[in-house]
């Protein structure tokens, strides 16, 4: 597969711009969540109510690249979606107690890409994906299928939320909570190649490791999977 | 204000996520739903549930005067007065 990303943007507590996210790399650590919430100003506080921090993130690291991109297909990637709000629902099922509609509409793997589609008044084709360890590359490989079917830029956005501690030593793919938006078009930039192999886990989330290459850190990248070995270079940086 | 507007107008703003909005702002006149403060009918759902648990009031969303009830901070004062003191 070859692709181009034209601009990326990425967000974790405490990290937000390139400079935050080149020092991250320089020395890859856990970060403490302190609970932080990433600014989405741009939308009136009626509109912003209903975001929890998992949409807040998607919405702060993706906005900017579809401001001037109207209309723009998007992939969501998230493996653990809104699972605060799909325990809080439910924890009320347990004590008999009646659901939140607002808890019940939102908690739904694809209602955040559906708050985006109404807030930016946008009806591009949009997925909603859940996936284990190489889900940033299953994603690329749909944003692909799109740019092949003629779109002419595709929004990809990864989004983790931390667990909540019921979860503890039973989710251990979110070492904090992040978001990651990349605009793909097409070009021949990036290349990704799927080969037979196997190889160790990778010691942070793939689309955190991609970013010691967007920063051009580093020329390219292996991932390995179940026997997937991805990699990722750039043939014409 | 009296006790009951306050403690109606601090539920909205609670159950419904009004971040950045006080008591001070929701007059008791103001329509809540479409015109006005702008509610819509996931907010209808979730205000019944509130109203519901904090004042023990079954609401029947099918009765035609639920609309008039649920009009402003005044008239849902009212219903629960109402259901009070019944």
């Amino acid at each position: 597969m070859q692709f181009d990303i034209d601009q990326w943007r990425a967000w974790a507590p405490g990290l937000d711009s390139a400079e935050d996210w080149r020092a991250w790399c320089a020395a890859p650590r856990r970060l403490i969540d302190a609970q932080q919430q990433p600014d989405v100003g741009f939308l009136p506080a009626l509109q912003r109510r209903r975001l929890s921090r998992l949409a807040r993130m998607m919405f702060h690291v993706a906005w900017p690249l579809a401001a001037d991109h109207p209309p723009l297909p998007l992939v969501f990637l998230s493996r653990h979606g809104e699972t605060p709000r799909t325990l809080a629902i439910l924890t009320d099922l347990a004590r008999d107690e009646p659901l939140s509609p607002t808890q019940f509409s939102l908690s739904v793997h694809n209602a955040i890409i559906g708050l985006w589609s109404i807030l930016r008044q946008d009806t591009s084709e949009m997925t909603a994906l859940a996936a284990e360890g190489d889900g940033l590359e299953q994603a690329v490989l749909d944003a692909c299928g799109l740019l092949a079917d003629g779109a002419p830029a595709v929004l990809l956005v990864v989004a983790e939320e931390a667990p909540p501690a019921l979860f503890d030593g039973h989710i251990d793919d979110v070492p904090f909570p992040y978001a990651v938006a990349l605009r793909l078009s097409a070009g021949q930039g990036w290349s990704l190649a799927l080969e037979n192999g196997d190889g160790p886990r990778a010691d942070w989330p793939h689309s955190l490791n991609l970013l010691r290459c967007l920063l051009g850190l580093q020329p390219s990248l292996r991932h390995h999977w179940k026997r997937r070995q991805w990699t990722w270079s750039r043939p014409h940086p | 204000m009296s006790d009951l507007h306050l403690e109606i107008k601090n539920l909205i703003i609670e159950a419904l996520g009004l971040e950045d909005m006080t008591p001070a702002d929701l007059p008791s006149d103001l329509t809540l739903f479409g015109e006005g403060l702008g509610l819509d009918s996931v907010d209808a759902l979730e205000l019944g549930l509130a109203i519901q648990k904090r004042f023990g009031i079954k609401i029947d969303a099918e009765a035609k005067d639920t609309r008039t009830h649920f009009a402003n901070v005044a008239s849902l004062a009212a219903f629960v007065s109402a259901h009070q003191a019944a």
